[in-house]
C-alpha cells in the first residue's frame, strides 16, 4: 500500500546496536593492525581500483565496523592487490593481507 | 672364483631383501601415482620427452652430474661437493662393480639380487682369479672413498661451517634413523669383507684390516653376526628411506626427466609438486640462501621446512610458511636438486578458499585505451606511420610512487627521439603479478586479458616496462604476438649500443643490485651492468647476480609486516655496500624505495643515472 | 671559582640557557657545530602566533649570552665520565672538565626527498617549509620567484606520523607553521587558491585556533582532510596532487603551481651519537629520553646531565625557551645544594 506516492526507504543511518561485531573481531584476531587506521586516505588516493569501483581500504574498514558490509564488498570488487596501499600507509598496515583476510572471513551470502 | 655355498643363500640376506623389495615397490607405486596425477597434457609431454634423443641425452647428463657428482654442490663448496659425491658416486660404483663381478665370475647367480651385495661371503678366490685383484682394488678404493665421505659427514654434523654452511636443517627422527643406518652400512661392510678377505680376496683395505685385526677377524664365530649387521643396516636404511630425506635419491631420478620435459607445478600437492617435495634432500642450502633467515625466527620458514610440512600434511604451518615467503626465488636458484620453492608456494596459496572474489568485468578497456591510443588513427582504426618504432611505456603501479623513474625514463626516450606513449599515466589496470603471487590465478588472468586487449589495440610495437614485477608477468603470461616486451635496462643498453644516446661517464662508484624479478625471475643480469659501466665505475656486491639478496620490500610476502622487513633490508644493504660504493643502482621501483628508506648512501634507479649521464654531455 | 656548564648546541635553547647561567654567575661554554648561532630559528622569517621576526629573538639571545665562552665550528669528539664530572674533548683539541652538561642539541628537519612520492628534488614546483622561510628572508628561490602562482598546496605531516619514514611521532608545530606560511603566501599572492592537506589539525597552543579561524575567514584558505599520496607533473610545468578528500569520501585531484612540504622535526643523529658515548637512553622516536615525561623533562637519568628544547622531542619556541630556563634552575639548585 503506497498511498503517499513515495515509500519510506530503509534507514541508511548507522545503528551500532544492530551491528554484528563478531566478524570484525574475528578479522582483528588475524589482522590486529586493522584498528590502527587513522583514516588519512592515502590508500584511497593512490588506489588504481578507486577509479573503477571506488575502492578504499579506509572506507572498507570503516564500513565493516559500522555494519555496512555489502557496501564494503562493492568497493572491494575491483581490488587488484597491487600493493600500492601497503606502500603508502603511514601506519605500516599490511593492507594486502588485510584484504585477503576479509575475502576469507566475510561472505556475501550469509547476510546478517 | 669358486662358490663356497651351493645354495648361494644365507638367512642374513633377509633384512636386505625385505628392505629392497619394500623400497622398490614403494618407488614404483609412487612414480606411477605421480605420473597419473599429472594433467593429460603434461603426461603426454613427459612420455614424448622420453623418446626425444636430445632431451634423453640431457637427462643422462643430469643424472650423472646432479645425482652422482653433485656438480652444483661442488660449485658451492668443494668439501660439501666431495662429501656428497663421494658417497653417491662411490656407492653407485660399488653396486656397478659388484654386478660386473657377478657377471664375470658367477653368471649363474645373476638373478639373485642379493648376490652382488654380499658377493664376498659366497665366493672364494682361486689361483685362476688373480685378475680379479683389479676389481678387488676398485672395490676397496671406492669403499675408501665412501668412508672418507662418511667421516666428512660426521664432521659436518658438528661443524657445518667448514662446509660453507652457516645453518643446517634440523633433522627429523626418521632422518636421524636413516642417517645413522647409512653411516653404519659402510664401516660394517668393511668389517664384514675383512673377515672374508683371506678367503674371498680383497685389496689394500680389506686385506690389511684382516691382518691388523687378525685376532677378532680370524674367529669365524664373529663373522656371521657382522654380515647380519651389515645386512640389517642396509635393510633399516631402505625401510626408513621413504619416510626420510633419503627419499630424494629415487625421487630425483624421476624429477630430472620431468623437469627436462618442461613440466611446471600446477597442482599444490599432486604430481610434479609431490615429486619436488620428495626430491628435497633436506640439505639446508636454502636456509643460508633465504633472505629472511637473517632473522633467526624465520629460519624455519624456508623451503626445506615447507617440504617437510607438506610431507606431514601440517596445514597450519604450510600456510604460514608459504604466505611469509618473499618469493625472491633464491632458494630455487641455489637448490642442488631444483626444487622450486617460489612456485611451490604460489601453488599452496592458489588452493586457499576465499568467499569473496574480485572481478574486473565492469572495467571498460576502451575508456582506458582512449587515454593512450596515440598510435591509432581513431577515424579508421589504422595504425599511424608504420615505419617508426612505437613504444608503449607501462610505468606500473609502483613507479607512480617513485616519479623519478618515470620522469627520467620519459626524458631519455625523448632524447633518443623515440615515439612513445605512457599507458598508465592516469592509472590503469595492474599487470596482475601481485595477484598472481597471492595465488589468485583466475583474477590475475582476468587482468591479463584486459591489459592484453588495450595493448593490442593501441597499435604499439614495443611494450616498455620499468618495473621488473610487471616485466616478469608480461614475459611469461601475456600473449602479445608481434609486440616486443622489453625492460628499460635492456632498452637503454640497446639505445647506447645503437648510438641513439651517449652517456658521459663519471668516476662515481656504482653498485648494481639485481632485483629478484629481473635477475632470477627473467635472467637479465648483463644489460643493466653494461649500462652502469657506461655511466661510471661498476663495483659488485658480495653476493650478486643469481645470488643477489632481496631488498625485503617484495610484494611476494603476504604476511611479513612492515616492521619485520627492516632487518632484511639492512642485511641486503650491508651486502651491497661491501665495496663501499657511492651510489646504489637498482632497476626496480620497489627496491629503490625500500633501500632508500634505510640507506646511508643515495639509491637510484638505472633510468636516473642514465638521464644524468646524458644530461652531462649537453653542458 | 665559577662553576663551568657545558652547553652542547648553540640554538635558542643553548643561548637562553647560557644567558640565564650568566645571570646566576656561572660560566657557560657553548659548543656549536655550525659557524653561526641561533640554530633553526635563525633561518626562520617570522614566528607564530605574533609574527615576531625570528631575527629579533635570535639577536636578543645572542646579545644576552655574549659573555659566555662560545666555540663555533666545533663538535664533540668524545665524552667520558670521570668520578663526579665529565671530560669533554672538542674537535678543536680543547678538552673541558665539567660537572654539568646541558644538551640543547635540537632536532633535524626531515629530508623531504626521502618521501620520493612527493617529488622533492624531482619536480621544480615542490619546496619545503624551510625553503619557503628562506625565500621569505632572501627573496631568492628560482622555484618561486618570477612565476605566475595561482594555486598553492601545503602538505602537512611530511615525514612525521609516518612509520614508513621511520618517524611515528607528531612533529607538533607543522600544522600551525603551515597555516602561518599559507597566510604569508596569501598576502603575497592574494589571487592564489591555497589548499592545506592535513591528516588531523593539531592546533593546541595559545592563539593557534585564532590563527586557524583567521586563515579560513580572512584569507579563504581551503582545508582538505586527506593525506597526499602521489604527485605527478603535467606538460605545463605544474604538479598534479592526488589525495582523498576523506570528509567527502571521494578521491581528489588538484593542479598546483607550488607545493610546500611541511617537513617535520626528527631526531638529531648527532645528539644520538654523543648520547651513546655516555650511554644515555634513547626513546623509541629517536629523541633523547628524559627521566620522565611529566615531572623531570629536563633531567636525564645520569647525574649532571640535563636536556632542554627539541633534543627530547618536537617543541615550539616558547616551550624551548621555558625548558632552557627550567634546566638552568635545576642546575643551579643542584650546584647550590652541593655547595651547602
Amino acid at each position: 500500500m503506497n498511498i503517499f506516492g513515495f515509500r519510506i526507504s530503509p534507514s541508511s543511518a548507522i545503528n551500532l546496536d544492530n551491528v554484528d561485531k563478531e566478524r570484525f573481531r574475528e578479522l582483528c584476531r588475524i589482522e590486529p593492525d586493522a584498528v590502527r587506521c587513522m583514516a588519512c586516505g592515502s590508500c584511497s588516493a593512490t588506489c588504481p581500483a578507486a577509479g573503477f569501483s571506488g575502492m578504499s581500504v579506509r572506507k572498507v574498514l570503516l564500513y565493516l565496523q559500522r555494519g555496512k558490509e555489502e557496501e564494503a564488498f562493492k568497493l572491494m570488487s575491483n581490488c587488484m592487490l597491487c600493493g600500492k596501499c601497503t606502500m603508502v600507509c603511514p601506519r605500516g598496515i599490511n593492507t594486502r593481507h588485510l584484504i585477503l583476510s576479509i575475502c576469507r572471513i566475510y561472505d556475501k551470502e550469509e547476510k546478517k | 672364483m669358486r662358490e663356497i655355498y651351493l645354495s648361494g643363500y644365507n638367512n642374513f640376506v633377509l633384512p636386505f631383501m625385505i628392505g629392497m623389495i619394500f623400497v622398490l615397490s614403494w618407488c614404483v607405486i609412487g612414480a606411477a601415482r605421480i605420473i597419473l596425477q599429472l594433467t593429460g597434457e603434461d603426461r603426454k609431454k613427459f612420455f614424448l620427452s622420453l623418446i626425444n634423443p636430445k632431451i634423453m641425452a640431457k637427462n643422462v647428463r643430469d643424472w650423472f652430474c646432479d645425482c652422482l657428482f653433485h656438480v652444483k654442490l661442488w660449485k658451492r663448496n668443494m668439501l660439501l661437493g666431495y662429501m656428497h659425491s663421494s658417497i653417491a658416486f662411490g656407492w653407485f660404483m660399488l653396486i656397478v662393480i659388484g654386478h660386473i663381478e657377478v657377471f664375470l665370475y658367477t653368471p649363474q647367480r645373476v638373478h639373485q639380487i642379493w648376490y652382488p651385495i654380499f658377493f664376498r661371503y659366497f665366493v672364494a678366490v682361486t689361483d685362476s682369479t688373480m685378475k680379479g685383484s683389479f676389481f678387488f682394488f676398485l672395490m676397496d678404493f671406492f669403499l675408501l672413498v665412501i668412508l672418507s665421505g662418511i667421516i666428512l659427514a660426521i664432521i659436518k654434523r658438528a661443524r657445518s661451517r667448514f662446509f660453507g654452511m652457516r645453518r643446517t636443517t634440523n633433522p627429523s627422527i626418521t632422518d636421524l634413523i636413516g642417517l645413522y643406518s647409512l653411516w653404519c652400512i659402510f664401516p660394517l661392510r668393511l668389517l664384514a669383507e675383512g673377515f672374508t678377505a683371506d678367503i674371498s680376496g680383497g685389496s689394500f683395505l680389506t686385506k690389511s684390516l684382516n691382518m691388523v685385526l687378525h685376532s677378532f677377524l680370524s674367529d669365524q664365530m664373529n663373522m656371521l653376526p657382522t654380515w647380519w649387521a651389515y645386512s640389517i643396516a642396509l635393510g633399516v636404511f631402505m625401510c626408513i628411506l621413504p619416510f626420510s630425506r633419503y627419499m630424494h635419491i629415487p625421487a630425483e631420478i624421476l624429477l630430472i626427466p620431468m623437469r627436462n620435459a618442461g613440466i611446471k607445478v600446477t597442482h599444490a600437492r599432486k604430481g610434479y609438486a609431490k615429486l619436488q617435495v620428495y626430491s628435497c634432500p633436506s640439505c639446508g642450502v636454502c636456509i643460508d640462501a633465504c633472505p629472511m633467515s637473517t632473522v633467526k625466527a624465520n629460519t624455519k620458514d624456508t623451503t626445506v621446512y615447507l617440504n617437510r610440512q607438506i610431507k606431514r600434511y601440517n596445514e597450519r604451518r604450510i600456510e604460514e610458511i608459504s604466505d611469509k615467503c618473499l618469493l625472491c626465488g633464491k632458494c630455487t636458484a641455489v637448490c642442488p636438486v631444483g626444487v622450486q620453492g617460489d612456485m611451490m608456494r604460489i601453488a599452496q596459496r592458489s588452493v586457499r578458499k576465499y568467499k569473496l572474489a574480485p572481478s574486473y568485468a565492469n572495467i571498460d578497456e576502451n575508456a582506458l585505451l582512449e587515454r593512450c591510443n596515440k598510435f591509432v588513427n581513431t577515424s579508421n582504426n589504422t595504425v599511424t606511420s608504420d615505419r617508426n618504432q612505437r613504444v608503449m611505456y607501462f610505468a606500473g603501479c609502483m613507479t607512480s610512487l617513485t616519479p623519478s623513474i618515470s620522469k627520467s625514463t620519459a626524458a631519455i626516450l625523448q632524447k633518443a627521439g623515440i615515439r612513445f606513449e605512457i599507458m598508465d599515466k592516469d592509472g590503469g589496470i595492474c599487470c596482475g603479478r601481485p595477484m598472481f603471487m597471492a595465488g589468485r590465478i583466475a583474477q590475475a588472468k582476468e587482468m591479463i586479458e584486459k591489459n592484453t586487449a588495450i595493448i593490442k589495440a593501441s597499435g604499439a610495437d614495443t611494450l616498455l616496462l620499468s618495473c621488473p614485477i610487471c616485466y616478469k608477468i608480461f614475459k611469461e603470461q601475456y600473449q602479445l604476438e608481434g609486440i616486443e616486451v622489453i625492460h628499460h635496462t635492456e632498452f637503454f643498453d640497446r639505445l647506447i649500443e645503437s648510438g641513439k644516446i651517449t652517456l658521459n661517464g663519471s668516476d662515481t662508484r656504482y653498485v648494481y643490485h639485481d632485483p629478484c624479478e629481473l635477475g632470477r625471475g627473467c635472467g637479465i643480469y648483463e644489460q643493466p651492468r653494461n649500462v652502469v659501466r657506461k655511466a661510471g665505475e661498476l663495483v659488485e656486491a658480495e653476493k650478486h647476480g643469481k645470488e643477489s639478496i632481496c631488498c625485503g620490500g617484495s610484494l611476494g610476502s603476504l604476511t611479513l609486516g612492515f616492521d619485520k622487513r627492516k632487518a632484511l633490508t639492512e642485511n641486503a644493504l650491508a651486502n651491497l655496500t661491501i665495496a663501499s660504493p657511492d651510489t646504489i643502482v637498482t632497476a626496480c621501483p620497489l627496491c629503490r624505495s625500500t633501500f632508500n628508506r634505510y640507506s646511508d648512501i643515495p639509491v637510484k634507479d638505472i633510468a636516473e643515472i642514465v638521464d644524468e649521464a646524458t644530461r652531462k654531455k649537453k653542458r | 671559582m665559577k662553576e663551568i656548564v657545558v652547553i652542547i648546541g648553540g640554538g635558542i635553547a643553548g643561548l637562553e640557557a647560557a644567558s640565564q647561567l650568566l645571570k646566576l654567575g656561572y660560566s657557560p661554554i657553548i659548543v656549536e657545530k655550525s659557524d653561526r648561532l641561533g640554530g633553526h630559528v635563525a633561518r626562520w622569517n617570522r614566528l607564530f602566533p605574533d609574527m615576531t621576526p625570528a631575527q629579533d629573538l635570535v639577536s636578543e639571545l645572542i646579545a644576552s649570552s655574549k659573555d659566555a665562552n662560545i666555540f663555533l665550528n666545533t663538535e664533540i669528539s668524545f665524552i667520558n665520565r670521570l668520578k663526579d664530572s665529565y671530560n669533554i674533548m672538542l674537535s678543536n683539541g680543547i678538552s673541558i672538565i665539567s660537572k654539568y652538561i646541558l644538551y640543547t642539541t635540537g632536532f633535524r628537519l626531515f629530508e623531504a626527498q626521502k618521501k620520493e612520492e612527493y617529488g622533492y628534488g624531482i619536480y621544480n614546483q615542490v619546496i619545503t617549509n624551510a625553503d619557503l622561510e628562506h625565500w621569505f628572508n632572501t627573496n631568492k628561490d628560482d622555484r618561486i620567484s618570477g612565476k605566475d602562482i595561482k594555486s598553492i598546496g601545503f602538505v602537512h605531516c611530511v615525514g612525521s606520523r609516518d612509520e614508513k619514514a621511520r618517524n611515528s611521532q607528531c612533529s607538533k608545530v607543522c600544522c600551525i607553521t603551515a597555516i602561518k606560511q599559507a597566510i604569508e603566501l596569501k598576502e603575497k599572492y592574494p589571487e592564489a587558491e591555497i589548499y592545506c592537506f592535513y591528516m588531523d589539525l593539531r592546533l593546541f597552543g595559545k592563539k593557534f585556533e585564532d590563527f586557524y579561524t583567521k586563515a579560513q575567514r580572512d584569507h579563504g584558505i581551503h582545508f582538505i582532510r586527506g593525506r597526499v599520496s602521489e604527485v605527478s607533473e603535467n606538460i605545463n610545468g605544474q604538479v598534479i596532487v592526488k589525495a582523498e578528500d576523506t570528509l567527502a569520501g571521494k578521491p581528489l585531484k588538484v593542479t598546483l603551481d607550488l607545493l610546500v612540504l611541511m617537513s617535520g622535526m626528527v631526531c638529531n643523529p648527532d645528539s644520538t651519537k654523543s648520547a651513546s658515548m655516555l650511554s644515555l637512553p634513547i626513546d623509541s622516536d629517536g629523541f633523547l629520553k628524559s627521566s620522565d615525561n611529566v615531572f623531570h623533562i629536563t633531567s636525564s637519568p645520569r647525574k649532571g646531565i640535563y636536556y632542554a628544547g627539541a633534543c627530547t622531542g618536537p617543541k615550539t619556541v616558547p616551550e624551548t625557551l621555558a625548558e632552557a630556563r627550567s634546566a638552568v634552575l635545576e642546575i643551579h639548585s643542584t650546584i647550590t645544594g652541593e655547595a651547602r
